[in-house]
């Protein structure tokens, strides 16, 4: 009782929650789907539209759970790092672009160090990527979420991109089924 | 106190282990209680023929696999129906032609009609059915009928990244799911992005900062071979796979079932990261191989590019040869050897020529098809020689044949001659690359290779960038295939042109849309 009081005084609300996890959805289905096509010309050269449907299903599984992980990752920051903000207006804005960060700075570095000459520079350069990267995106995150306009801004993305949840959920639960019963008989 | 090694912890418990659950088949003689023999295949990927001693290459890269033939049936002119992993492997393990099973496309899947032509399924649940392949692509294959192997090790065994099992999870879809999983969402490494954002960075760091660290602390100074195909990146010692495969048979061989065991062997695959013992192996020893035009298609690499590359893989060879020297004398001494139809062979072979380094693409000449293959009998003792030409497709029915079950229907392979089969010089040796061509077409763009007696035909059907789109050549007197007859002897070109198109015509008719 005490933990849930506890949360209870703490989480942001179910609306912000809902659009952070909205956008994330939006953002993280959006890669996928745009990294399947560079996959998608060669796989129709030797995979049934069946089997290409099943690629499909693991992928929309993946990105369920990686959507499930990049909220509860913006929630564990806003009990922790951000607490001291209190500031539950500025949790959607501020999360949102939390995820936004981390996706792009790792989609940058998969675009800079992508076949296996680079594996060297990958990993000599990680260290000080992320040094950087993170302590700016949190920073950013911070001060822009504290613009009236950004927020505006963001809490209408997120606002529009609740619908996609419409889309994407079904689908993924479709999709997790499809992997569980292929995985099972 | 002297500290026990890996190799001498896995030879100590594989022993131990097979003593315990049958001593009195340990060191049998006989196959089996059944009658039906075991059979082993050690397949090393991209081994050319064209590198082994046995076979007359000036380099002696092989003297234990020359040694082994000593006792074994050697084929001198073997051909992999396909220049890369997924066609030459498929061939073998479905006994068909590339144009009927379809496994035509990098890491691509054997036609689903045919996934039940293989040597699990036919042989059955009378054997205890091993598969291990340190390659993704033939595991992947093999995934399609995975119900039917009864131990199937992922290809991070015995490597140095054992933690890395994510296709583990997904066994029983485990073809789609390597697609799926390994090349796309989360690849270790690929030329496109990963299909995961978050998730899929994660991995790919995790994954390549563990396989950085342990070949670090492995060799000092890059002595690991590693995978790195497709999506993967797993260094792994030789001697420890090597150790593996002992372990593995000496595990097999107690049990009171026959088997059937296929170890697919990354080496001497590239990359050609040698052991620091062989850095010095071949320096300034003379050779220098017959230095042959550019071919139109290829990457016009450089000669002394491509002898350096040449000098590597011959190292990585030698060192394939002694961890092969070691099994031979470890199976021979624990009697395994005896109790086995042991089948040394390759999926395809390796170029270095004509402005190009390795295989896989449109270049079909020798080096890239011409595989060893030798046999070991059980109990056998005498050398015996096979110069008919024979393909990778024989396999499966040689083993079907030696094992006493019947041959599944639609194989195009034979029984090899000096195993039940008969010599036929007049039999048509096919193989091809068709990456570029749907597998639900008929074949409209490929590069097919067609040998007949001492002739070979190289065929560019599609490739409008080929002036000339046939090549013909008289292997006897030219093995190294440098003097094109197809524009002097027409009367020949004519007549195996025809053979290759009827041949084609009546393969692409299932595909052909009524």
């Amino acid at each position: 009782m005490k933990l849930g009081k506890w949360f209870d005084g703490r989480l942001p609300n179910r609306q912000s929650i809902l659009g952070v996890f909205a956008v994330s959805v939006f953002l993280v289905y959006s890669w996928t789907l745009f990294t399947s096509f560079y996959k998608l010309p060669s796989w129709m050269f030797y995979l049934t539209i069946g089997q290409i449907l099943s690629v499909y299903a693991y992928a929309f599984s993946v990105d369920l759970l990686e959507s499930i992980l990049a909220l509860a990752g913006v929630l564990l920051l806003d009990l922790t790092l951000f607490l001291a903000l209190r500031n539950m207006e500025e949790f959607q804005s501020r999360s949102i672009l939390v995820v936004l960060g981390a996706l792009i700075s790792s989609v940058l570095r998969f675009i800079h160090f992508p076949g296996y000459g680079d594996i060297e520079k990958f990993l000599s350069g990680e260290l000080i990527w992320w040094a950087i990267a993170l302590p700016l995106g949190l920073v950013v995150a911070v001060v822009a979420s504290k613009n009236k306009w950004v927020r505006k801004i963001l809490d209408a993305v997120a606002e529009r991109a609740v619908v996609f949840l419409y889309i994407y959920l079904p689908l993924s639960l479709v999709s997790l089924a499809v992997v569980i019963i292929r995985n099972i008989y | 106190m002297k500290k026990i090694s890996r190799r001498d912890f896995l030879k100590v418990a594989g022993t131990t282990v097979a003593g315990m659950l049958a001593p009195d088949q340990l060191f049998s003689l006989k196959s089996t209680d059944s009658g039906q023999p075991n059979v082993v295949i050690i397949l090393w990927d991209a081994f050319s023929a064209k590198h082994l001693s046995l076979y007359g290459y000036p380099r002696r890269t092989t003297p234990h696999i020359d040694a082994f033939a000593e006792y074994s049936t050697v084929f001198h002119n073997h051909y992999s129906a396909g220049n890369f992993t997924t066609t030459g492997t498929a061939s073998m393990l479905t006994g068909m032609l590339p144009w009927k099973h379809r496994a035509i496309n990098y890491g691509g899947l054997v036609k689903s009609e045919f996934a039940g032509s293989n040597p699990y399924s036919l042989l059955g649940e009378d054997y205890f059915r091993f598969a291990f392949s340190q390659n993704p692509w033939p595991d992947r294959l093999m995934g399609q009928y995975h119900q039917d192997v009864d131990r199937f090790l992922p290809p991070s065994a015995y490597s140095l990244m054992q933690d890395i099992q994510l296709i583990e999870f997904f066994k029983k879809d485990r073809a789609l799911a390597s697609i799926a999983v390994e090349d796309f969402l989360l690849p270790a490494q690929d030329s496109a992005p990963a299909g995961s954002s978050l998730l899929g960075y994660l991995y790919k760091s995790r994954t390549l900062n563990n396989a950085s660290k342990r070949q670090t602390l492995a060799y000092s100074n890059n002595g690991v071979p590693e995978i790195m195909d497709p999506g993967y990146l797993i260094p792994y010692l030789n001697e420890n796979v090597y150790d593996g495969v002992i372990f593995e048979l000496t595990n097999l061989a107690a049990r009171d079932q026959p088997y059937f065991a296929y170890f697919h062997l990354y080496s001497p695959h590239y990359p050609y990261r040698p052991h620091n013992n062989y850095r010095k192996l071949f320096r300034d020893d003379g050779y220098h191989p017959a230095s042959k035009p550019n071919h139109p298609m290829a990457s016009g690499l450089e000669e002394d590019f491509l002898l350096g590359q040449r000098i590597l893989y011959d190292r990585q060879i030698a060192q394939v040869d002694d961890e092969f020297g070691k099994l031979i004398s470890e199976l021979d001494r624990n009697g395994i050897l005896q109790s086995c139809y042991l089948i040394v062979t390759s999926d395809h072979g390796e170029l270095f020529e004509r402005g190009f380094a390795g295989h896989g693409f449109q270049l079909m000449y020798e080096p890239v098809l011409h595989i060893p293959l030798l046999i070991h009998a059980p109990g056998q003792i005498k050398h015996k020689d096979i110069f008919t030409p024979t393909s990778n497709i024989d396999i499966l029915p040689t083993i079907l044949s030696v094992a006493g079950k019947a041959p599944a229907q639609n194989m195009d392979g034979k029984v090899l001659p000096g195993f039940g089969g008969q010599v036929d010089e007049a039999r048509p040796i096919f193989s091809m690359v068709a990456v570029d061509n749907p597998v639900f077409s008929p074949i409209k763009k490929a590069v097919i290779s067609m040998r007949k007696h001492a002739l070979k035909l190289i065929a560019y059907l599609g490739y409008n960038e080929m002036a000339q789109p046939f090549e013909l050549y008289d292997l006897e007197s030219d093995p190294e295939e440098l003097n094109n007859l197809a524009s002097k002897d027409t009367k020949t070109l004519s007549a195996m042109k025809d053979e290759l198109f009827a041949s084609l015509d009546e393969a692409n008719q299932p595909f052909i849309k009524k």
